[in-house]
């Protein structure tokens, strides 16, 4: 691990020396253990910062829409998954690929600290880090020798795409797609459409009933890109304020519904929802059913193509009746 | 002082629950949250922050304030007088206790709020002294005894095998002869293991910041560069507002069906684009920027200046909440410099 | 808002394209044929125009079921329209199934201007499969 932070480090320095980019987006280590945010490099003093570590979660690909107009070209380090997030962007019209430098950085998991905490309840946890696949865990002023497997997120649990799909240079070696990845892509789909109309309600009136629309699925999203969300917009006010059912369900349809086809699978919606709503059954139900009745799709993939609900064809089925 | 064995605490709550509507804390999904009390559910006491805080009960995410009908004649219900069924919270930490209180500078100061000052009248607070830390908790460096809560009408706190219960106010006493018959007179052993249990709960805090002086040094910050590199991170999202015992801004809405309607106040986030967007178009907080700042401001200047006092409790559900790390903390030791152990 | 369950009479809301349904419901008027009172119709250019928003927000202002009908396939005014309807509608149909609510309370249909009869036909059908179902308390707003 320390390996590759040194790497990420010698990469950052070596581009804003060269003045390659005049930033570099990665990830710094914070106070705490599980705390590992975006670092936003700006001189090569500061490459020092950026870290690889279990927590380097965080997708950084959105950082690249408003904030660093300001930089006529950026460097990213992009997980598997936030790379996607490029290719989002690039199709979306909303970023210039000759802008962007990006640094892949294969990744084989990152860990979940609330698994770590429920393990470890009522000690102090001073520091996590990885040592090939256990993680080290320095709890009361011991170390603890944990196999990072069974710590892993729950999103990393089915990534299907570990290695970057899109990169200028790749900083360390791809490694392998975990087995079983696409049986379980679907799998808490598949659980859900085979219970009653009524239980699938109630279970989702429940999920949606603890939402406190702080909107922080969408606003992490790299697919929810839009200049003025509909959600913010006063006038006509499509969503109301008032937190209620209707209008969270509302909110969570057509938040869904608005990603369907472009959402690349990251996760990051459901693993930053404060009142942990499993956003991705939403989604990936919506990329399930694309799937079946329009073929399959992967978003993210190429920034060139259209995504379903962009494009179709004469003998398209429906999922309605036609007659 | 009372005290009632931990075997009986259902009991208890049965009988409370004949007389107001009872919350407390209960996990659902893995989330906590204040619940109202029915038989079957299990009440978390281990918790230390439910997710959403209990402000809630006298500042509701939603509340319709008035209603009207014009189909007929003209019909106006107005609500404010009548908020505010009898309520009892039991489990309430001693971080969210003292937010109450500043709420109540707020909603009960000069103009009151009718709504608010209804509902907080009618509720009788439980507090639960917390026994231990968790890693974000930094309450103590806003001067307050995690074993102890002043402000509200009952603390229970945990010794074990049993749980001891003051009365501190004499709606705390009212309801604790309510339930004679079912709790003991505690001995003056319990009245030992409670002074115990508050000191014990003062150890093993890992968080502290030094809030001395932070307001002043605030005053010339205003335009400092520091919030341009700040709030680079934020994505505006309100997790950190919406979870926040002490951020008390609302919003109002018209809803309207065209020939009825509701006024609405509910919770708005300073972190959203048009928290402070005008009618015209105008908005004087144009970027996150603006934004971050009046957080951060107003809960660590503009309100210790109006009201005396940090609008902060060291819950740590910011801390622990904020998807990009960006909180409270890092603000207080960055701008105070002197920053305690982590 | 509150529902009278005892004397319940749905509100159905029609979007209907203005080139093929609304003219299929304007022949259905003129060739005297009747359907239920319950149908609101709401014209709109083309059935692709129709935002799922405008979906959810029915519901949610009242509306028991929410119809969207539009030309055939391959008879669009504006030549695709409608096959974006059809991709669109299928999964946000399936989605709403999902999370819980009833599959007849949203429905597409393929209505076109000759088709008068045919207009009146999935009114009534649709009326009658809504009166059964009841109220839609689901997506409603609570107020």
């Amino acid at each position: 691990m320390k390996e590759c932070s040194e790497k990420m480090r010698k990469v950052a320095s070596d581009a804003l020396q060269k003045q390659e980019v005049t930033a570099v987006l990665g990830w710094r280590k914070k106070d705490f253990w599980w705390q590992s945010p975006v670092a936003f490099i700006e001189s090569v003093d500061d490459v020092d910062q950026l870290v690889w570590d279990p927590f380097t979660v965080f997708n950084p690909v959105k950082y690249l829409l408003e904030d660093y107009d300001c930089h006529d070209k950026v460097g990213i380090f992009v997980k598997g998954c936030d790379s996607r997030g490029i290719n989002r962007l690039i199709q979306d019209k909303r970023l210039d690929r000759d802008r962007v430098v990006v640094y892949g950085v294969p990744c084989e998991g990152k860990a979940d600290a609330d698994k770590i905490r429920a393990s470890f309840a009522s000690k102090k946890i001073k520091k996590v880090t990885i040592d090939g696949d256990s993680l080290i865990i320095d709890v009361d002023g011991k170390e603890e020798r944990v196999a990072a497997e069974e710590y892993l997120l729950d999103k990393c649990l089915t990534c299907r795409y570990p290695n970057p799909v899109v990169s200028d240079k790749l900083i360390w070696e791809e490694v392998p797609v975990r087995k079983g990845v696409n049986e379980a892509r679907f799998a808490r789909i598949d659980n859900m459409e085979k219970k009653e109309l009524e239980e699938r309600f109630s279970y989702w009136s429940r999920q949606m009933d603890r939402c406190i629309r702080c909107f922080a699925c969408r606003n992490t999203c790299p697919a929810c890109n839009c200049r003025v969300c509909i959600f913010d917009q006063a006038e006509p006010r499509w969503l109301g304020k008032a937190n209620d059912m209707g209008d969270t369900l509302n909110y969570h349809i057509i938040r869904a519904f608005h990603v369907a086809g472009r959402c690349f699978e990251c996760g990051e919606c459901e693993r930053i929802c404060p009142a942990g709503i499993p956003l991705q059954e939403l989604n990936r139900k919506l990329i399930k059913d694309l799937d079946e009745f329009f073929g399959e799709y992967e978003a993210g993939l190429d920034p060139e193509d259209n995504p379903p609900l962009g494009t179709y064809r004469g003998e398209d089925p429906a999922g309605f009746d036609e007659s | 002082m009372k005290k009632i064995a931990k075997s009986q605490l259902s009991k208890m709550l049965s009988m409370l629950s004949a007389e107001a509507k009872l919350y407390v804390p209960v996990a659902s999904d893995g989330v906590v949250n204040f619940a109202p009390w029915q038989e079957d559910v299990e009440v978390d006491l281990t918790t230390i922050n439910v997710f959403v805080p209990p402000k809630k009960f006298f500042f509701p995410q939603t509340e319709a304030v008035l209603r009207y009908d014009i189909s007929d004649e003209l019909e106006i219900e107005d609500f404010a007088c009548k908020a505010g069924d009898k309520t009892i919270l039991f489990g309430v930490r001693p971080c969210d206790v003292s937010s109450f209180a500043m709420m109540d500078k707020v909603y009960l100061g000069d103009p009151v709020d009718i709504a608010y000052r209804q509902r907080r009248e009618n509720t009788t607070v439980i507090a639960m002294g917390c026994k231990s830390p968790d890693e974000t908790c930094f309450c103590t460096s806003f001067d307050l005894e995690p074993g102890k809560a002043p402000g509200a009408d009952v603390l229970a706190t945990d010794t074990g095998e049993e749980i001891v219960l003051s009365a501190q106010t004499t709606k705390g006493e009212e309801l604790l002869t309510q339930l004679n018959g079912l709790i003991q007179e505690a001995t003056s052993g319990d009245e030992n293991k409670v002074k115990d249990a508050q000191e014990q709960a003062k150890e093993g805090y890992t968080t502290s910041v030094n809030v001395q002086g932070v307001m002043e040094k605030l005053d010339g910050m205003f335009e400092d560069f520091y919030w341009d590199r700040l709030h680079k991170r934020c994505i505006a999202c309100g997790t950190c507002t919406f979870v926040c015992p002490t951020c008390h801004c609302f919003d109002m809405q018209e809803y309207s069906t065209g020939s009825r309607g509701e006024r609405i106040r509910c919770w708005d986030s300073c972190m959203y684009s048009d928290f402070t967007l005008m009618g015209h178009g105008h908005n004087p907080r144009p970027t996150q920027k603006e934004r971050v700042r009046q957080r951060f401001m107003h809960k660590l200047n503009y309100f210790p200046h109006q009201h005396g006092d940090y609008a902060c409790v060291g819950c740590g559900r910011c801390v622990r909440k904020c998807p990009v790390n960006l909180d409270i903390l890092e603000v207080i030791q960055e701008i105070g410099g002197a920053a305690g152990g982590m | 808002m509150s529902v009278n369950l005892e004397s319940h009479e749905p509100l159905i809301v029609a979007f209907c394209c203005n080139w093929c349904s609304y003219a299929g419901a304007d022949l259905a008027g003129t060739s005297r044929m009747s359907y239920p009172t319950n149908v609101r119709i709401v014209r709109v250019p083309c059935s692709s125009r129709v935002n799922p928003s405008f979906i959810i927000r029915a519901f949610q202002r009242g509306a028991d079921g929410v119809l969207i009908a539009g030309c055939h396939p391959g008879d669009c005014h504006y030549h695709s329209g409608n096959y974006y309807t059809r991709r669109r509608f299928t999964v946000l149909k399936r989605m709403l199934e999902y999370m819980g609510i009833e599959p007849e309370r949203f429905q597409v249909r393929w209505i076109s201007g000759s088709e008068g009869a045919k207009f009146a036909g999935v009114m009534n059908e649709i009326t009658q499969e809504i009166k059964a179902l009841g109220p839609n308390r689901k997506l409603r707003d609570v107020r």
